[in-house]
């Protein structure tokens, strides 16, 4: 339009309306009441259709042109522009005629421009337009009631004529529009039918209506009034089609489950509480955020097939360029504590899966004979089936046994208190020779081919136990005399105490430890326990922790006693004559089950002292019979009053608490016997572990030989015995760092403790 | 850390096992003894079979949570340890 190139000049706008003959009003009811234009201009149509019909009517088409200052034509092109080559429509010639004629200034009505007057204010343009489309509606239904095609030609956009160059200047000049208000049009004028009583024209309207409701009530049988039908005319359907941008369909779909909306509720909790103080008002939008938060953290826990499927994908396009990211992961991954438990339990699921028939005969679960026997040995397995009474023999079921112990020779074992499968197993030197620092491993049952954990030692060790009160400490004697207790269940294993600096320890190696319960303690049910030790300086000690050292109290001396059988000696005798007490090195202790207070030591000449905890000047009691040193004593946990003890004699002996002389004693090899055992379950069968085998007596069965027979492999002597506590099963230590697990078979012994049984042998034995 | 890893490798060279292979959040593999289209392969089916079964036990009660899985075959067993950022899957033929 050429008003818009008008906008930069600084002009004001002046609208010249011409003057137009044959103002056609609009009013409610078509050309019934007189028009109402009072001071408004008003574009009426109303009666155009008539005007149609009435093809005579001339109406000079008034010709309405814009002017500004300068008397410029600045009248708004229409924004159709009728082609006049085109506007030869045949129905409409009539039209035609009038309308050639006309100059660009036609309305957009193209070939059907009306004798109206054309849209004069830019404002009412469209109304205009909208206005003339109905008419064009009725035009063309009269054309179609006359049958004649309408075409109607293509809107065209004509380029203004004027022209005018812009300039530098022109730009650059500051421009001032001014706006102002146009008159206002009525389009629509419906006059109100309801006049209030207190108007002016009251009186007449109801003077009028009481003459029509005469008039109504005249009407039946008035000639005045006759019944006439009138057609209304139906308006042609016009169809018109609308097409909308085309929606774009997104499937969501959402599966909610009880972890889901659990998940969702713990997370909105966690961070509610940690915004409490924000306002009120902002807890809905972030409760909506923190839910999608949640969801996104819990995605990997994707409730969906297609969500995983997404997520695989979007790996697969992730994977080509996130190495970086994958190794930082990666070590974040392992270094995490939950990273290490799985492992844990990977190892020992896979060790379950390869060791699961030694594993579930140690557990005492049946198990197929098949799974020992080699596959291409069928004839062991008929043997095992056709004998009657298979003869009792130990089956090895597997090795404790990894790269840091093999080597070493084991000295000490003992059990968790607690966890009955965990054994510690202290490793030091068989001969007193060079001394390498020792080592501590403590195996468990479920992982066979590493330690749970290991604990290097100063030096070697030589006695080790695990407390009963706290289960988690494991008191470890090595061989410079020093203790040192030392707490499982921290992470680094730091030790707890150490008696290292003590100014009491022991001057020699330590040779036994034992973490006694003795009193009932005042507070509650755990019975206080103390360590003992006994070392090869001679000296019993119990120890104590004061803070974070071990400070002890030395309960015995053990002194060398040289003439035993002087005739008509008597203690006193002893005690005077040596003056100058020679302390002998103690080998092994152990405590009375029942009575807390009562111990039995073992010297290095053979001599076996009873002793009290509250005397510690003398023995109660001396029991002679071994010449070589006392390896180990046990008292039987079944049968009171009963111990076994063996020696480098190559002895075993089995006494009685209150016979000076051994009630039996038992030789099988010649070698010095390193350990013995009673059985937990059986209280004649006993085990033994010398240089050469390791044999298991059945006291119930014979007496002079022992009913099993294991030979140490060549090379390797077996120097520690365990029996399993709940098991049929003996744990032997040997000098090459290997710790193996029997299980005894068909062992019968029969039913019950056989307490009585041994005490009938014990009985027999001691009266012949 | 080093004991993680001495860990791993001792699980690795353990006896019947075939594979290792370590996965994160996302089901990448980060770690493997396999070649890659059979480590992709077991990454992906085992994700979606966990992340399964951890649902199941985790509708019945939603304080519970699966920590370790076991699948027994003809020819293999496979076990996944889940938690919550990565998945440790191995492979192993128990007998020989």
């Amino acid at each position: 339009m050429s008003s818009s190139e008008d906008k930069n000049k600084k002009r004001t706008l002046v609208l010249r309306p011409s003057s137009r003959a044959g103002n056609v009003s609009v009013s409610g009811r078509y050309g019934n009441q007189s028009s109402r234009t009072g001071s408004r201009k008003s574009l009426s149509l109303g009666g155009g259709s008539k005007v149609l019909d009435k093809s005579h009517v001339h109406i000079p088409r008034p010709a309405v042109r814009v002017f500004d200052e300068d008397n410029n034509v600045v009248t708004p092109q229409p924004l159709y522009q009728a082609d006049p080559g085109t506007a030869q429509a045949k129905g409409s010639r009539f039209f035609m005629n009038e309308i050639s004629g006309g100059s660009d200034q036609t309305t957009a009505t193209g070939s059907f421009t009306m004798p109206f007057s054309k849209p004069v204010f830019g404002s009412s343009r469209i109304s205009s337009q909208s206005t003339i489309e109905s008419v064009n509606e009725e035009i063309e239904d009269t054309f179609s009631k006359r049958d004649q095609p309408i075409s109607i030609p293509d809107v065209k956009l004509k380029k203004s004529t004027v022209k005018e160059p812009v300039t530098e200047e022109m730009l650059k000049e500051i421009i001032d529009v001014f706006l102002t208000e146009t008159d206002t049009i009525s389009l629509l004028d419906i006059p109100s039918a309801f006049v209030s009583v207190d108007a002016d024209e009251a009186d007449a309207v109801i003077e009028r209506n009481n003459q029509y409701a005469e008039v109504c009530r005249n009407r039946m049988g008035n000639d005045k009034y006759v019944n006439r039908s009138v057609q209304t005319l139906n308006g042609a359907a016009k169809h018109k089609h609308v097409q909308s941008d085309s929606l774009v369909m997104v499937d969501a779909a959402v599966t909610v489950t009880t972890w889901d909306m659990f998940d969702t509720l713990c997370n909105l909790e966690q961070e509610q509480t940690i915004r409490s103080p924000q306002p009120e008002k902002t807890d809905f939008p972030e409760a909506v955020l923190d839910s999608s938060r949640a969801a996104e953290r819990s995605m990997s826990v994707g409730s969906t097939v297609s969500s995983v499927s997404a997520s695989s994908s979007v790996k697969d396009v992730e994977s080509s360029g996130n190495t970086a990211n994958t190794e930082s992961e990666l070590q974040l991954i392992m270094q995490s504590e939950r990273f290490q438990h799985s492992l844990l339990v990977m190892e020992r699921s896979i060790l379950s899966n390869i060791f699961q028939p030694q594993l579930a005969a140690y557990r005492q679960l049946l198990v197929l004979e098949v799974m020992f026997s080699d596959p291409d040995s069928p004839v062991e397995q008929r043997e095992e089936d056709t004998g009657s009474s298979p003869s009792p023999s130990l089956r090895s079921l597997w090795v404790f046994s990894c790269k840091l112990s093999r080597g070493r020779s084991i000295s000490s074992m003992a059990w968790n208190k607690k966890n009955l499968d965990l054994l510690a197993v202290g490793y030091g030197q068989f001969n007193s020779g060079d001394q390498e620092p020792g080592l501590v491993c403590c195996w468990s049952i479920k992982n066979p081919t590493w330690p749970e954990h290991f604990i290097h030692c100063d030096s070697a060790v030589t006695c080790l136990d695990f407390s009963a009160n706290s289960p988690g400490q494991l008191a470890v004697g090595m061989h410079d005399g020093s203790i040192t207790i030392y707490n499982l269940q921290s992470p680094d294993k730091s030790r707890v105490i150490s008696s290292h600096e003590c100014p009491k320890k022991h001057l020699g190696p330590v040779c036994q430890l034992r973490w006694i319960q003795q009193e009932l303690s005042l507070t509650g049910e755990d019975r206080a326990e103390a360590l003992f030790s006994v070392g090869a300086d001679g000296r019993i000690c119990k120890w104590f922790v004061f803070g974070s050292v071990l400070n002890c109290t030395d309960l015995m001396m053990l002194k060398k006693v040289t003439t035993m059988k002087r005739p008509g000696g008597n203690k006193t005798d002893k005690t005077e004559e040596n003056v100058l007490s020679v302390l002998t090195p103690g080998l092994c202790f152990d405590f009375h089950p029942a009575e807390p207070s009562i111990y039995l030591a073992g010297a290095w000449e053979g001599l076996i002292h009873k002793c009290s905890c509250s005397n510690t000047q003398e023995f109660l009691e001396t029991y002679h019979k071994h010449f070589c040193p006392v390896n180990y004593i046990t008292w039987s946990p079944l049968s009171p009053d009963v111990f076994l003890s063996c020696s480098s004699d190559w002895t075993i002996q089995l006494w009685k608490q209150d016979q000076l002389n051994p009630v039996l004693g038992f030789t099988s090899t010649r070698g010095a016997v390193y350990d013995v055992r009673w059985s937990p379950k059986w209280a004649t069968v006993f085990g033994a572990v010398n240089e050469q085998q390791l044999e298991i007596w059945d006291l119930k069965t014979r007496i002079l030989d022992p009913v099993i027979v294991q030979p140490a492999a060549p090379g390797v002597t077996m120097t520690s015995l365990l029996f399993v506590q709940q098991t049929d099963c003996v744990v032997v230590g040997d000098s090459d760092g290997q710790v193996t697990i029997y299980q005894l078979k068909n062992l019968s012994v029969g039913e019950g403790s056989q307490v009585n049984v041994l005490e009938d042998l014990l009985r027999s034995a001691a009266s012949r | 850390m080093a004991q993680v890893e001495e860990t791993l490798k001792r699980i690795e060279a353990s006896k019947g096992v075939i594979g290792t292979i370590l996965v994160n959040a996302e089901g990448i593999p980060i770690r493997t003894t396999l070649d890659n289209s059979t480590t992709v392969q077991y990454a992906e089916l085992l994700c979606q079979l966990s992340m399964l079964a951890r649902t199941t036990v985790r509708d019945i009660d939603p304080q519970n949570d699966l920590t370790f899985l076991r699948i027994r075959s003809k020819k293999h067993e496979i076990m996944v340890a889940l938690e919550n950022n990565y998945l440790l899957i191995v492979i192993q033929n128990p007998c020989e």
